[in-house]
Protein backbone atom coordinates (compact mmCIF):
# COMPACT_ATOMS: atom_id res chain seq x y z
CA UNK A 1 0.00 0.00 0.00
CA UNK A 2 1.32 3.47 -1.23
CA UNK A 3 2.15 6.34 1.47
CA UNK A 4 -0.91 8.31 -0.37
CA UNK A 5 -3.51 5.07 -0.78
CA UNK A 6 -2.68 4.69 2.92
CA UNK A 7 -3.14 8.50 3.97
CA UNK A 8 -6.75 8.52 1.82
CA UNK A 9 -7.93 5.45 3.58
CA UNK A 10 -7.19 7.26 7.11
CA UNK A 11 -8.49 10.20 6.20
CA UNK A 12 -11.88 8.59 4.88
CA UNK A 13 -12.22 6.29 7.34
CA UNK A 14 -12.22 9.68 10.25
CA UNK A 15 -14.22 11.39 7.42
CA UNK A 16 -17.02 8.49 7.80
CA UNK A 17 -16.52 7.71 11.33
CA UNK A 18 -17.20 11.44 12.21
CA UNK A 19 -19.83 11.85 9.84
CA UNK A 20 -22.07 9.09 11.74
CA UNK A 21 -21.46 10.50 14.57
CA UNK A 22 -23.30 13.81 13.57
CA UNK A 23 -26.60 11.87 13.68
CA UNK A 24 -25.38 9.84 16.98
CA UNK A 25 -25.20 12.32 19.26
CA UNK A 26 -27.84 14.55 21.02
CA UNK A 27 -25.79 17.19 21.69
CA UNK A 28 -26.22 19.82 18.60
CA UNK A 29 -22.70 21.62 19.45
CA UNK A 30 -21.06 18.12 19.11
CA UNK A 31 -22.75 17.72 15.67
CA UNK A 32 -21.34 20.73 14.09
CA UNK A 33 -18.22 19.81 15.36
CA UNK A 34 -18.16 16.09 14.02
CA UNK A 35 -19.12 17.43 10.86
CA UNK A 36 -16.56 20.37 10.99
CA UNK A 37 -14.39 17.23 11.32
CA UNK A 38 -15.50 15.29 8.77
CA UNK A 39 -14.92 18.15 6.21
CA UNK A 40 -11.37 18.80 7.65
CA UNK A 41 -10.89 15.21 7.34
CA UNK A 42 -12.00 15.71 3.50
CA UNK A 43 -9.44 18.71 3.25
CA UNK A 44 -7.30 15.97 4.14
CA UNK A 45 -7.49 13.40 1.12
CA UNK A 46 -7.92 16.48 -1.00
CA UNK A 47 -3.97 17.44 0.28
CA UNK A 48 -3.76 13.09 0.05
CA UNK A 49 -4.42 13.46 -3.31
CA UNK A 50 -2.29 16.55 -4.23
CA UNK A 51 -4.93 18.71 -5.03
CA UNK A 52 -3.32 21.88 -2.42
CA UNK A 53 -4.80 24.55 -3.20
CA UNK A 54 -8.51 22.55 -3.36
CA UNK A 55 -7.63 21.14 -0.01
CA UNK A 56 -6.57 24.27 1.85
CA UNK A 57 -9.61 25.88 0.56
CA UNK A 58 -12.26 23.32 2.11
CA UNK A 59 -10.22 23.57 5.58
CA UNK A 60 -10.41 27.09 5.49
CA UNK A 61 -14.06 27.40 4.19
CA UNK A 62 -15.42 24.29 6.48
CA UNK A 63 -13.54 25.98 9.22
CA UNK A 64 -15.56 29.08 9.18
CA UNK A 65 -18.88 27.03 7.99
CA UNK A 66 -19.26 24.48 10.86
CA UNK A 67 -18.31 27.29 13.10
CA UNK A 68 -21.16 29.45 11.94
CA UNK A 69 -23.06 26.15 12.14
CA UNK A 70 -22.58 25.61 15.81
CA UNK A 71 -23.44 29.19 16.23
CA UNK A 72 -26.86 28.95 14.66
CA UNK A 73 -27.41 25.70 16.75
CA UNK A 74 -27.04 27.17 20.06
CA UNK A 75 -29.17 30.04 18.53
CA UNK A 76 -31.76 27.96 17.53
CA UNK A 77 -32.07 24.94 19.95
CA UNK A 78 -33.88 24.73 23.30
CA UNK A 79 -31.39 21.98 24.41
CA UNK A 80 -27.96 22.60 22.71
CA UNK A 81 -25.95 20.68 25.17
CA UNK A 82 -28.20 17.38 24.42
CA UNK A 83 -28.54 16.90 27.66
CA UNK A 84 -32.27 16.75 27.92
CA UNK A 85 -32.01 13.49 25.34
CA UNK A 86 -34.68 15.57 23.08
CA UNK A 87 -35.89 12.95 20.22
CA UNK A 88 -35.59 15.25 17.11
CA UNK A 89 -35.69 12.04 14.18
CA UNK A 90 -38.45 10.99 12.37
CA UNK A 91 -39.34 8.20 9.29
CA UNK A 92 -35.75 6.49 11.12
CA UNK A 93 -36.57 3.03 9.36
CA UNK A 94 -37.50 4.75 5.77
CA UNK A 95 -34.33 7.05 6.13
CA UNK A 96 -32.01 4.49 6.95
CA UNK A 97 -33.24 1.92 3.93
CA UNK A 98 -32.76 5.03 1.85
CA UNK A 99 -29.14 5.48 3.04
CA UNK A 100 -28.17 2.31 2.94
CA UNK A 101 -29.34 1.83 -0.95
CA UNK A 102 -27.73 5.28 -2.08
CA UNK A 103 -24.84 4.45 -0.35
CA UNK A 104 -24.12 0.96 -2.00
CA UNK A 105 -25.67 2.32 -5.26
CA UNK A 106 -22.78 4.56 -4.91
CA UNK A 107 -20.14 1.45 -3.63
CA UNK A 108 -21.65 -0.23 -7.06
CA UNK A 109 -20.81 2.02 -9.30
CA UNK A 110 -17.64 2.55 -7.98
CA UNK A 111 -16.64 -0.64 -8.10
CA UNK A 112 -18.15 -1.86 -10.94
CA UNK A 113 -17.64 0.79 -13.63
CA UNK A 114 -14.06 0.58 -15.98
CA UNK A 115 -12.74 3.55 -15.06
CA UNK A 116 -9.62 3.33 -17.77
CA UNK A 117 -5.74 4.48 -17.18
CA UNK A 118 -5.19 5.63 -14.10
CA UNK A 119 -2.62 9.06 -13.82
CA UNK A 120 0.08 8.41 -11.97
CA UNK A 121 1.41 12.06 -11.99
CA UNK A 122 -0.02 15.25 -11.29
CA UNK A 123 1.03 18.98 -12.11
CA UNK A 124 3.20 20.43 -9.28
CA UNK A 125 0.75 22.96 -7.03
CA UNK A 126 2.30 25.99 -8.18
CA UNK A 127 1.41 24.49 -12.29
CA UNK A 128 -1.90 23.49 -10.74
CA UNK A 129 -2.88 27.11 -9.15
CA UNK A 130 -1.95 28.99 -12.09
CA UNK A 131 -3.52 26.39 -14.91
CA UNK A 132 -6.98 26.86 -12.98
CA UNK A 133 -6.54 30.55 -12.75
CA UNK A 134 -6.27 30.39 -16.71
CA UNK A 135 -9.55 27.84 -16.80
CA UNK A 136 -11.04 30.44 -14.53
CA UNK A 137 -10.52 33.01 -16.35
CA UNK A 138 -10.80 31.76 -19.44
CA UNK A 139 -12.86 29.07 -20.80
CA UNK A 140 -15.00 28.43 -17.88
CA UNK A 141 -15.27 32.31 -17.11
CA UNK A 142 -19.42 32.60 -17.63
CA UNK A 143 -19.65 29.82 -14.72
CA UNK A 144 -17.40 31.19 -12.35
CA UNK A 145 -18.97 34.77 -12.96
CA UNK A 146 -22.29 32.82 -12.54
CA UNK A 147 -20.97 31.71 -9.45
CA UNK A 148 -20.39 34.66 -7.73
CA UNK A 149 -23.28 36.41 -9.04
CA UNK A 150 -25.06 33.09 -7.02
CA UNK A 151 -23.44 33.98 -4.16
CA UNK A 152 -24.76 37.92 -4.23
CA UNK A 153 -28.05 36.69 -4.76
CA UNK A 154 -27.83 34.28 -1.95
CA UNK A 155 -27.12 36.46 0.60
CA UNK A 156 -29.46 39.43 -0.97
CA UNK A 157 -32.52 36.59 -0.53
CA UNK A 158 -31.38 35.66 3.19
CA UNK A 159 -31.27 38.61 4.36
CA UNK A 160 -34.43 40.19 3.12
CA UNK A 161 -36.10 36.96 4.05
CA UNK A 162 -34.96 37.90 7.26
CA UNK A 163 -35.73 41.70 7.65
CA UNK A 164 -38.73 41.30 5.86
CA UNK A 165 -40.32 39.57 8.60
CA UNK A 166 -39.10 41.62 11.52
CA UNK A 167 -40.65 44.20 9.74
CA UNK A 168 -44.41 42.29 10.35
CA UNK B 1 -6.66 2.33 -9.34
CA UNK B 2 -7.24 1.06 -5.70
CA UNK B 3 -6.57 4.46 -4.32
CA UNK B 4 -9.64 6.05 -6.92
CA UNK B 5 -11.75 2.99 -5.74
CA UNK B 6 -11.17 3.87 -2.03
CA UNK B 7 -11.82 7.95 -2.23
CA UNK B 8 -14.67 6.83 -4.53
CA UNK B 9 -16.17 4.54 -1.33
CA UNK B 10 -15.49 6.90 0.96
CA UNK B 11 -17.18 9.62 -1.05
CA UNK B 12 -20.51 6.69 -1.23
CA UNK B 13 -20.45 5.92 1.99
CA UNK B 14 -20.35 10.11 3.81
CA UNK B 15 -23.62 10.07 0.61
CA UNK B 16 -25.27 7.74 2.24
CA UNK B 17 -24.89 8.94 5.83
CA UNK B 18 -25.82 12.67 4.38
CA UNK B 19 -29.08 10.90 2.95
CA UNK B 20 -30.22 9.11 6.06
CA UNK B 21 -29.25 12.42 7.94
CA UNK B 22 -31.22 14.53 5.38
CA UNK B 23 -34.45 12.62 5.70
CA UNK B 24 -34.11 11.17 9.67
CA UNK B 25 -33.66 14.81 10.76
CA UNK B 26 -36.63 17.10 12.21
CA UNK B 27 -34.38 19.71 12.83
CA UNK B 28 -34.08 22.12 9.92
CA UNK B 29 -30.14 23.01 10.81
CA UNK B 30 -29.81 18.85 11.19
CA UNK B 31 -31.06 18.23 7.78
CA UNK B 32 -28.62 21.52 6.09
CA UNK B 33 -25.88 19.00 7.96
CA UNK B 34 -26.97 15.90 5.82
CA UNK B 35 -26.50 17.99 2.80
CA UNK B 36 -23.69 19.33 3.78
CA UNK B 37 -22.29 15.78 4.24
CA UNK B 38 -24.21 14.91 0.41
CA UNK B 39 -21.95 17.58 -0.84
CA UNK B 40 -19.09 16.24 0.63
CA UNK B 41 -19.53 13.00 -0.57
CA UNK B 42 -19.88 14.66 -4.07
CA UNK B 43 -16.85 17.28 -3.51
CA UNK B 44 -14.68 14.50 -2.93
CA UNK B 45 -15.40 12.00 -6.29
CA UNK B 46 -14.65 15.41 -8.28
CA UNK B 47 -11.39 15.43 -6.70
CA UNK B 48 -10.82 12.23 -7.13
CA UNK B 49 -11.69 11.71 -10.92
CA UNK B 50 -9.41 15.02 -11.53
CA UNK B 51 -6.39 13.95 -9.61
CA UNK B 52 -6.54 9.92 -11.10
CA UNK B 53 -8.39 10.47 -14.60
CA UNK B 54 -7.60 13.64 -16.06
CA UNK B 55 -5.64 15.66 -13.72
CA UNK B 56 -4.93 18.18 -16.98
CA UNK B 57 -8.00 19.21 -17.49
CA UNK B 58 -9.01 22.18 -14.82
CA UNK B 59 -12.77 21.96 -15.13
CA UNK B 60 -12.46 19.31 -12.79
CA UNK B 61 -11.11 21.38 -10.33
CA UNK B 62 -13.45 24.23 -11.58
CA UNK B 63 -16.74 22.00 -10.99
CA UNK B 64 -15.25 21.66 -7.56
CA UNK B 65 -15.59 25.26 -6.70
CA UNK B 66 -19.12 25.74 -8.30
CA UNK B 67 -20.23 22.45 -5.58
CA UNK B 68 -18.18 24.67 -2.41
CA UNK B 69 -20.28 27.41 -4.18
CA UNK B 70 -23.71 25.24 -4.01
CA UNK B 71 -22.41 24.53 -0.19
CA UNK B 72 -22.46 28.22 0.49
CA UNK B 73 -25.78 29.33 -1.02
CA UNK B 74 -27.25 26.41 0.71
CA UNK B 75 -26.08 27.68 4.50
CA UNK B 76 -26.98 31.51 3.33
CA UNK B 77 -30.87 30.83 2.27
CA UNK B 78 -31.05 27.53 5.12
CA UNK B 79 -29.96 29.82 8.07
CA UNK B 80 -31.89 32.94 6.12
CA UNK B 81 -35.67 30.78 6.32
CA UNK B 82 -34.12 29.82 9.68
CA UNK B 83 -33.99 32.87 11.47
CA UNK B 84 -37.06 34.01 9.94
CA UNK B 85 -38.78 30.51 10.91
CA UNK B 86 -37.36 31.19 14.74
CA UNK B 87 -38.23 34.63 14.64
CA UNK B 88 -42.25 33.89 13.67
CA UNK B 89 -42.62 29.92 15.72
CA UNK B 90 -39.44 30.15 18.04
CA UNK B 91 -38.54 26.50 16.89
CA UNK B 92 -37.27 25.24 13.50
CA UNK B 93 -38.62 21.91 13.92
CA UNK B 94 -39.43 21.00 10.38
CA UNK B 95 -42.24 18.40 12.21
CA UNK B 96 -44.18 21.86 12.89
CA UNK B 97 -43.58 23.38 9.17
CA UNK B 98 -46.54 21.59 7.41
CA UNK B 99 -48.10 24.85 6.70
CA UNK B 100 -44.78 25.42 4.37
CA UNK B 101 -46.67 22.50 1.76
CA UNK B 102 -49.58 24.39 0.75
Amino acid sequence: MTVQAGALALFGLAALWFGMAVFRTHSMVRSAFSLLTTMAALGGMFLAMQAEFLGVLQLMMMATEMAIMAIFMMMYMMDPGGLGQMEMTHQKRLSLLAGIVGGLAGLALAVASAWGPVASRVPNPARQTHDLGIELLGRSMLIFETAGVSILVAMIAATTVVISRRHE
Amino acid sequence: MTTLILALLVGAGLFGIGLYGALSQTNLVMIMMGVELMLGGALLNLVAFWRFLHPDAYAGQMFVLIVMTVMAVEMAVGFGVGTARFRARGSVEMEEATELKE
